[in-house]
């Protein structure tokens, strides 16, 4: 069930980083939905979509970091870095799908 | 269990408020193309409620979604006392004292 780090010789408990994992992916997953509802529900169009993604993706991380505490995050999670990063083009698309139906619901018909 | 239910208050407050931001922004639009006036941008209060219920949303979607878990894997190992793990049913003798 454990696995050693590379550098140091830390055990890992498997289920334990999975179990945070699927709900960060989880978390990631409605805000993506939800950030592009707000985006095409503000008539945001071209690159200020974009920007308003990546705020939101650092919003969501910074919560993350919240919940999970700002000084004993590295209890939960292995890296940081790869929480902020993983999934970043993925979800993209489900951001963009919602964007641009509720942006033709509000906005054009 | 209380503050859970909390989040999840948040949460459909959240929905609702977005929900009628989006409502209102669309009736925005209608007032503006009936009056065949320019779509510039969308009124303030608007603006601010949908970042706001977005906001929480985000806030209450990560506080519902459940706990973390430590992930060293002697995390839970260490409240326990060797005497747990020794802990064998079927090692148990009841005939020890004298009647």
């Amino acid at each position: 069930m454990s696995t050693k780090a590379k550098q140091e010789s830390i055990a890992y408990n498997e289920g334990a980083i999975r179990n945070n994992l699927s709900i960060v992916e989880y978390c990631r997953t409605s805000m993506a939905a939800l950030s592009g509802c707000t985006a095409g529900l503000l008539g945001l169009t071209n690159l200020y979509g974009a920007i308003f993604y990546i705020c939101a993706v650092l919003t969501l991380w910074l919560m993350i970091l919240y919940k999970a505490g700002f000084s004993d995050w590295s209890k939960y999670f292995i890296s940081r870095k790869s929480l902020l990063t993983n999934g970043f083009f993925g979800q993209l698309f489900t951001y963009i799908l919602c964007w641009t139906f509720i942006y033709g619901m509000v906005h054009v018909y | 269990m209380g503050s859970s239910a909390l989040y999840k208050i948040i949460l459909t407050f959240g929905f609702l408020s977005l929900f009628h931001a989006a409502y209102s922004a669309a009736q925005h639009r209608s007032y503006l193309r009936l009056n065949e006036l320019d779509f510039t941008k969308l009124p303030t209060d608007i603006f601010i409620q949908a970042l706001i219920s977005l906001l929480g949303i985000m806030f209450g979607v990560i506080h519902v979604a459940g706990n973390f878990k430590e992930i060293k894997a002697s995390a839970d190992l260490e409240n326990k006392s060797w005497e747990t793990f020794r802990n064998i049913q079927s090692f148990y003798t009841f005939c020890h004292r004298e009647h």
